[in-house]
């Protein structure tokens, strides 16, 4: 159990710094339930 | 090794702060929602007049007025240091002013959609008749103009946009199409401007390479504007528009997306054509993009940095069959960001910086520049997203580490080596590597640079189809001199110094 379990994730990425999928990939197996995920493009 | 040359650039601006004003997203939307909106008052009275922007460095250095190194050793912020003497044209192109990029649009409109007030259109007259690059074929298109009441009467009854020039109404453009929404005013406005804008990079590039409008055989627009109707929004061409209008009766062509990696695809797209003799030469062009000028005004307006989204940039480049004298792309060592790659800096570096080279069998430091997006960091830092050029060397740069290629203390001098500084304007697809190629085709041209990567990423995730991360790169670089061929003479040349020889150990 990590002290993600449980907990609930809003993950805003960047596309030319961390976009979301690879947030994703990385909460996947923390146990915490990512309910919004989006990436987002300044440039 | 299969390649093509690159023959000509040209790299053009054009000012257009009143249609940014009016017409860019950030603008078009607040004043939708806010017609009162402080920030539209305060964004108006921060607006930077023409002769700043030819002062601009950064600006200077797209359209070829100073190289990437002078601009690295100007002092910074170049918003505050502007140099001395501003410059409208340079080696690569020009920075249109408004007024006559305002006719350029109606030069390019065939289908009687922009009209321009009669007193506006006689004043921008002289101006463009001066301009060293149009003819009396894109002269004759200029309108006498049209009454100041018929264009109000467009714009308050049959949804025309108003076009402003010092605040004053000076035209309009009109709608396509009674209720199709793709034909509307403000799609047609953002197409004819990206129209408008490519065909004043390709005159640069016609005059650039030596050649005249017919010579142009082919030509590959990379734009991010959806040109269609209802039935086919998207459905393209505006290549062909554009070469109509340039005068380039021989040439045909096509359009091709792929967000802001859709240069680079365009470039690798055309060179394929040329090196396997398809085309004989392909010019690639864009127009630039109005929903991006002001894009990122509310932050700088907030943080009281001047707004500087407020330029359209375009560009053209002439690609040829390699006659060993040239500028090269290489099309043996592609980067090419597959669907099963992954969406990390990590693995998008992975995909478009270590695999071309490892095809190619070079090291990282065997590139003397590396080019991903190049945008203007004094545009995109005061905005929050950072100095994007600079995270992009940073990751080649610790993917030369993790590969053996370097050491981790090294890496700022491996930004400081091998990146460009960014001077592009936040255009989307404009940044994405391709402005440095005429600096890198002049300096493997001047024998200065043997090689540079230009890399181009795009942002899928905008058209809600899918989260893949995308993007391509190549690398351009000096040219393998020409094989000469053997010839009759060089062969009895041969020969009878090996008879000799023969005749000389016999009588020995």
């Amino acid at each position: 159990m990590s002290k993600l379990t449980g907990k609930k994730l809003v993950l805003l990425g960047e596309r030319d710094g961390i976009p979301s999928p690879a947030m994703e990939s990385v909460f996947a197996a923390s146990g915490a339930e990512v309910v919004f995920a989006a990436t987002e493009c300044f440039v | 090794m299969v390649t093509a040359a690159i023959k000509a650039t040209a790299y053009c601006l054009n000012y257009a702060s009143e249609l940014g004003l009016h017409y860019g997203t950030t603008t078009y939307q607040e004043r939708k929602a806010h017609p009162e909106s402080p920030f539209l008052a305060s964004l108006a009275g921060a607006v930077r007049p023409f002769d700043a922007i030819c002062q601009y460095a950064p600006h200077l250095a797209y359209i070829g007025a100073i190289d990437t190194n002078a601009l690295e050793a100007l002092p910074r912020p170049h918003l505050d240091n502007p140099v001395a003497q501003a410059q409208r044209f340079g080696e690569f192109g020009e920075i249109m002013p408004e007024d006559e990029f305002l006719g350029l649009l109606d030069i390019c409109d065939v289908f009687d959609l922009v009209w321009l007030e009669k007193g506006f259109a006689a004043s921008v007259r002289p101006a463009l008749e001066s301009h060293p690059l149009l003819g009396p074929e894109q002269l004759k298109r200029l309108g006498q103009g049209r009454e100041a009441t018929a264009i109000t009467e467009e714009v308050n009854q049959r949804h025309a946009l108003p076009l402003y020039y010092h605040g004053a109404v000076v035209g309009c453009c009109r709608p396509g199409h009674d209720v199709d929404e793709n034909l509307s005013a403000h799609v047609l406005l953002e197409n004819l401007a990206s129209k408008a804008g490519a065909v004043l990079a390709l005159l640069h590039l016609i005059k650039n390479a030596g050649m005249k409008p017919d010579d142009i055989d082919f030509v590959v627009d990379c734009s991010e504007e959806a040109v269609g109707d209802i039935n086919q929004r998207g459905g393209g061409n505006m290549a062909k528009a554009i070469a109509e209008i340039a005068g380039c009766g021989n040439a045909s062509g096509f359009d091709l997306r792929a967000f802001c990696a859709a240069p680079v695809a365009a470039i690798i797209t055309s060179a394929s054509m040329v090196a396997c003799g398809a085309r004989k030469n392909v010019a690639v062009v864009s127009g630039g993009s109005i929903p991006k000028l002001y894009m990122n005004a509310r932050e700088h307006v907030k943080k009281n940095v001047p707004p500087m989204e407020n330029v359209l940039g375009c560009f053209a480049l002439l690609l040829t069959p390699d006659d060993g004298t040239l500028p090269v792309i290489r099309l043996d060592a592609l980067g090419k960001h597959t669907v099963a790659a992954g969406a990390s800096p990590q693995a998008v570096t992975t995909a478009l910086v270590w695999e071309p080279l490892q095809a190619a069998g070079l090291k990282f430091a065997d590139v003397d520049k590396y080019a991903p997006e190049l945008h203007d960091p004094e545009v995109t830092v005061p905005a929050g997203a950072g100095n994007v050029p600079e995270a992009n060397f940073k990751m080649i740069a610790a993917l030369a580490v993790m590969k053996g290629q370097g050491e981790k203390a090294a890496i700022p001098d491996f930004v400081r080596q091998h990146g460009v500084p960014g001077f592009a304007p936040t255009q989307g697809h404009i940044p994405s590597g391709v402005p440095f190629l005429g600096h890198a085709a002049k300096a493997i041209s001047n024998g200065t640079m043997q090689r540079a990567m230009i890399i181009g990423k795009g942002s899928l995730f905008l058209g809600r189809l899918t989260n893949l991360a995308d993007g391509a790169s190549f690398m351009v670089e000096a040219p393998k001199p020409a094989q000469g061929s053997v010839s009759r003479q060089d062969v009895e040349a041969v020969i009878l110094e090996v008879l000799g020889d023969l005749a000389s150990r016999l009588k020995g």
